[in-house]
């Protein structure tokens, strides 16, 4: 089991929208640590089999968080997903395999490590390990990893993506801005500025935030995405704005959002960034 | 290719219950009666159809998987053993995975974009040039979903795939042009340039834009500076969209690299 924290976690609903970004992320990751084709489809098999799970029987039917957390050690790739509903549904063994007891049959066979736990509070913990034979130059040295929690915004977002190190990100978050794009109803041709975006903010985000991590707050709704970065140095949030300047360009980051906004809080700042497509 | 299962009709044997299936397992394993086998198929055929399902994201066409699976069924009939206690189906899920997985890692997987996204990811991008041309604007991504009769995923894979696709050939010369490798789509952008002399003579710009392409360049200074749409980019210079995309992307990479660079130094 996990000894610190994670490499990238995300912090979801359970629904079904939001697998598609749980498997974008793997294929991010994947492409960080060059997974082989195969062993990437294991694993979003498994991964997916453990939150549809989350998704059909956690909550009976209502609404609960979904996490999944990804750990790279030097030579394995390992996933946790949790929920906080209703606990296990089937027995593995039980004999005639219903939905619930198939997939765990699935994740058995297609991870190499499998543990059913549950999560304290009532939920479940499953963890998968799949092997991985060059993640560990993106592993992070613990006091590296992004433990540190978001801070809390009004109207209690339910997407938050946390990321590290920083340089992990370069492949996973512009997938994952993708997905969240066509969930907000955008034309491929904002998509791919939503993109442009999150590129510039990998690039630029180094120095600007608390650790070598990045943790965002998305809130999406029609035709709108706000990106919640968080949290920042005092002042560095208009620094990352400024950073993201090109010579002859102006500032990328400025050019592609619609607006932003920097608020304190105590010894830490968020910035906002908001992208519309009015059309 | 591998042989699909038939099922015939006119079956002897019930399957319901699993006093059943321990004797269809004696009457295939003990007497190689076929028919008990094929009462044995049809009983797990949904099981096995369901295990297919699970790659059906795959570039595979969904009957190749299902003959693959059946394959992993009738082994796992060969092989299993009552005796040991415990379900078939526990024994047979691992046994069909294992033929799918195998499947997959003799198809090449291992090659970076398999051929079946490659051509997905063309029609996409074919769908979303239509759909601008009929609409006006670029479309969502639901929209090339239900054109294309794709899911949601597909067309984001696809979208996220086009960006990597230097085997696309996007940037090849146009059918008929002369073979002069500066001559491609990004062709009839020349007076662009003039325009943008002024920009140039501004004492904010230095060298590091000057290291792009003229053409990426150009296509840089629309979408930042005259804040063209990435559509409205790709109607001026003649090229797709998802192609302007990618090449923004690739250029603003190459500026950052070369700033850093220079402020390195």
């Amino acid at each position: 089991m996990a000894e610190s924290p994670p490499n990238v976690r995300l912090s979801l609903a359970n629904t079904p929208e939001n697998v598609v970004l749980v498997r974008e992320m793997l294929s991010g990751i994947a492409q960080a640590i060059d997974l082989d084709g195969s062993d990437l489809n294991d694993a979003r098999i498994a991964v997916t089999e453990a939150c549809n799970n989350v998704v059909l029987h956690a909550y009976e039917g209502e609404e609960g968080p979904l996490e999944v957390e990804v750990y790279l050690t030097p030579r394995t790739l390992s996933v946790l997903v949790r929920d906080h509903g209703v606990g296990i549904p089937g027995e593995p063994e039980s004999p005639e395999l219903d939905a619930g007891g198939l997939g765990l049959h699935v994740i058995q066979t297609l991870a190499h490590g499998v543990e059913f736990s549950d999560g304290g509070d009532g939920g479940t913990e499953v963890w998968m390990e799949f092997a991985a034979a060059n993640a560990g130059s993106l592993a992070l040295p613990p006091e590296g990893r992004p433990g540190v929690p978001t801070l809390a915004l009004p109207g209690a977002p339910t997407t938050t993506i946390c990321i590290g190190p920083i340089g992990l990100a370069r492949t996973i978050l512009p997938r994952l801005v993708i997905a969240l794009a066509a969930r907000a109803h955008f034309s491929t041709d904002r998509i791919s500025d939503a993109q442009m975006l999150a590129d510039a903010l990998v690039a630029h985000a180094h120095g600007a935030v608390s650790g070598d991590k990045l943790s965002i707050d998305v809130v999406i709704e029609p035709r709108d995405l706000e990106l919640h970065i968080s949290p920042l140095h005092v002042g560095r949030a208009q620094q990352l704005i400024g950073e993201s300047e090109l010579d002859g360009l102006g500032r990328v980051i400025e050019k592609l959002t619609d607006r932003h906004e920097v608020v304190a809080a105590g010894s830490h700042e968020t910035l906002t960034l908001g992208l519309s497509d009015p059309r | 290719m591998v042989s699909a299962v038939t099922i015939t009709p006119g079956l002897r044997f019930d399957c319901g219950t699993t006093d059943d299936l321990d004797q269809l397992f004696a009457h295939w394993q003990g007497d190689r009666n076929p028919a008990a086998r094929e009462a044995l198929v049809r009983r797990f055929m949904p099981l096995t159809r369901s295990l297919a399902r699970r790659y059906d994201r795959s570039s595979e066409p969904f009957d190749d998987l299902l003959q693959v699976a059946s394959v992993g069924l009738l082994k796992a009939l060969d092989r299993f053993d009552p005796e040991r206690g415990h379900s078939f189906a526990s024994f047979a899920v691992p046994t069909i995975l294992g033929e799918m997985r195998r499947y997959f890692r003799d198809c090449g997987w291992s090659v970076h974009v398999p051929r079946g996204d490659q051509e997905r990811a063309l029609k996409v991008r074919d769908a979303q040039e239509m759909l601008t041309n009929e609409h006006g604007h670029s479309p969502t991504v639901s929209q090339l979903a239900q054109y294309l009769e794709l899911d949601t995923e597909q067309v984001i894979d696809a979208l996220q795939a086009t960006q990597a696709y230097e085997a696309l050939s996007l940037d090849a010369p146009r059918p008929g042009a002369q073979d002069d490798s500066s001559i491609t789509y990004g062709d009839g952008m020349g007076h662009e340039d003039e325009r943008y002399e002024l920009v140039e003579l501004d004492a904010t710009l230095v060298a590091a834009l000057e290291h792009v392409p003229a053409r990426e360049r150009a296509m840089l200074r629309m979408r930042f500076i005259e804040e063209l749409t990435q559509t409205e980019i790709a109607a001026r210079v003649g090229i797709s969209q998802m192609q302007v995309s990618r090449l923004l992307r690739r250029s603003l990479d190459q500026l950052r690299a070369l700033t850093r660079d220079a402020s390195e130094v």
